[in-house]
């Protein structure tokens, strides 16, 4: 199998040369109850992410995917277990990591700039500098040409573009995304995806990114969480192999890559396997 | 004749061209009745009916002051006979001093009003703990009628002016509370949450996240709210006042001059309406990102 049963354990390197509780994040034996503990959303996961990895995170509909991603950014906190961000236990919401919702975050009352510039204005940044960097970052995301517009008068994807804009200038360690290109429609998605693998290859963050599209987790990322529903646990970790660890600018080249239909129809058999678990246990 | 475009299975597969073959003749869209649905009018053809609306208002009244018999035509006076009374206040009775004094009452009880609502809604708004211990009271504060505390106003501070605008004040204030509590409530949740993924601290949410974010909503509430103050405005004045469209409209009617009342609520219905203009300039000029 190309992929591990159980997190971590597949590869020696991740087990004798790396200090996984060092890693710029760690999830460590987390546990999330509901209801007062009645309903368990995600069951003693642990894993850790990468510095210039983008790990997508996969699973159906309900596993725990969202809950995962909110606990690591701080907004809500483990019942048991917890994470750590380069060894540090984390205890809320910090600009060390930054996140992108997928509703339309871009605050309607700033411009595209001021939107960019926000997170360095309320973290102190001179007003010479923020305004520099905002603009490259909008030269990253494609909208230097609208930095005066309000969010309401942008598109989708702009405004998703934005809220990406805002959230690299507050540098933070770890990118954090929420399926941020589920609301879009499938041209503006791909070239997010894109734009999403190119912020990676300039910036080389720790991006985790939740998704529902198999194959938008494939294209983008280095590394594919499976989780299953009902406990929320990890049903495969695997590393794209087949991508020899380059990263491809340009979707359709991956796409006929030796080895993505093997991955693609792994991961869609995965999906059948819960998607028919569910059923069952219904 | 290449240039010619036809339409049809023969052109399947062959270059089609557009820009030199004859143009299409101008096309008359189908006529659409008084009542078609989602159309759009220009500015100037919503100006005028909304015009003739008004027309229509007047036309009515004034139909119907000159069909009543004439012993009782001093009770429903025309169109015109109402303008000279209003002509007449304002020339001769220096009505533009009680007109003054209205408005004076009337803002500064809803100035008052807002800076008790606006903090206690935010407050409430961004705060559970703080919306759980006051809102069930001020809730229910709303229930009380606001005319049933004029007896106690009156024998609190007499027939004045401070009495009439704690009327005022207390005729309006506990519903902005609930519209603009209901204002900050609606700011979405991700907006507040993707600030703290910034690094913003609380400070900064409230006034900074919060706040911009329920703004439009929340001048849109206090509009709504200026047609409730005026009501309260006239039972203020009626009661014991010697200043005051309202007072004024009191003593007319003691003399029977029914001319000289329709003029006093037509001049409220005016500066109701200025009100309401103001308002919407100022939601245009602070807001021009709200569409
Ligand atoms: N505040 C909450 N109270 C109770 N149950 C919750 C709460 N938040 C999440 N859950 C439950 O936890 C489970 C996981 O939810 P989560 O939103 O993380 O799923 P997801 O993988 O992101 O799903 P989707 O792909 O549909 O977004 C769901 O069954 C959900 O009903
Ligand atoms: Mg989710």
């Amino acid at each position: 199998m190309a992929y591990a049963e159980v997190a971590m354990t597949d590869t020696d390197e991740t087990q004798t040369a790396v200090d996984a509780s060092k890693l710029p994040i760690y999830v460590d034996c987390v546990t999330k109850q509901y209801l007062g503990g009645a309903f368990t959303a995600i069951d003693n996961v642990t894993c850790a992410m990468e510095e210039n990895q983008i790990t997508a995170i996969i699973g159906p509909s309900g596993c725990g995917k969202t809950t995962l991603l909110r606990q690591i950014a701080g907004l809500e906190y483990p019942s048991y277990g917890r994470i750590l961000r380069d060894g540090e236990v984390i205890h809320g919401p910090g600009p060390d990591r930054g996140m992108v919702f997928q509703t339309y975050t871009a605050f309607p009352w700033l411009t595209t700039l001021q939107n960019a510039e926000y997170a360095m204005k309320i973290n102190g940044v001179p007003a010479a500098e923020r305004r520099e960097r905002a603009m490259e970052h909008l030269r990253l995301v494609h909208l230097d040409g609208f930095k005066d517009y309000y969010p309401n008068s942008l598109s989708g994807g702009m405004r998703q573009r934005v809220a990406i804009a805002r959230a690299l200038g507050q540098d933070p360690r770890v990118l954090l995304m929420d399926e941020p290109f589920g609301a879009l429609d499938a041209q503006v998605r791909w070239e997010m995806e894109e734009l999403t693998v190119e912020i990676e290859e300039r910036t080389r963050k720790t991006i985790i990114l939740v998704t529902h599209d198999i194959q938008q987790a494939i294209y983008v990322a280095d590394r594919i969480i499976f989780l299953t529903r009902n406990p929320g646990r990890i049903k495969a970790d695997m590393k794209l192999e087949f991508k020899e660890g380059r990263r491809f600018l340009k979707k359709e080249e991956l796409i006929t890559h030796p080895g993505y239909a093997e991955t693609e129809a792994q991961l869609y058999g995965m999906m059948r396997e819960e998607i028919e678990k569910i059923r069952g246990g219904e | 004749m290449s240039d010619t475009v036809v339409s049809g299975p023969a052109l399947a597969g062959r270059e089609v061209r557009h820009e030199d073959g004859p143009r299409g003749a101008p096309f008359t869209p189908p006529k659409q009745g008084f009542l078609a649905l989602k159309s759009h009018y220009s500015r100037k053809t919503l100006g005028t009916l909304a015009l003739l609306g008004a027309l229509s208002l007047f036309l009515a009244w004034e139909i119907g002051a000159h069909s009543v018999p004439e012993a009782k035509e001093k009770f429903f006076p025309a169109v015109e006979q109402v303008l000279a009374a209003l002509f007449q206040l304002f020339a001769e009775k220096e009505f533009i001093y009680d007109v003054g004094m209205s408005c004076l009452r009337i803002y500064l009880a809803y100035i008052v009003a807002m800076s008790v609502a606006l903090p206690l809604a935010i407050g409430m708004g961004s705060f559970e703990n703080l919306r759980a211990t006051l809102n069930p009271t001020l809730s229910a504060l709303r229930y009380l009628p606001a005319a049933s505390f004029i007896p106690l106003l009156l024998v609190w501070f007499g027939p004045t002016d401070t009495s009439k605008v704690l009327l005022l004040f207390l005729g309006v204030v506990w519903f902005l509370v609930a519209g603009m509590l209901a204002d900050v409530r609606s700011v979405s949740h991700e907006l507040v949450e993707s600030a703290l993924t910034m690094g913003a601290r609380r400070k900064t949410v409230v006034f900074n996240v919060i706040l911009p974010a329920a703004g439009p909503q929340l001048m849109t509430s206090a509009r709504d709210l200026t047609a409730v103050a005026w009501t309260y405005l006239v039972i203020a004045e009626v009661i014991g006042a010697q200043s005051g469209i309202g007072a004024v409209m009191m003593r007319a009617g003691r003399f029977l001059n029914v001319d000289v009342i329709i003029a006093g609520i037509l001049t409220i219905g005016i500066l109701g309406v200025l009100t309401d203009t103001v308002f919407r300039l100022g939601h245009r000029m602070l807001f021009p990102w709200a569409r």
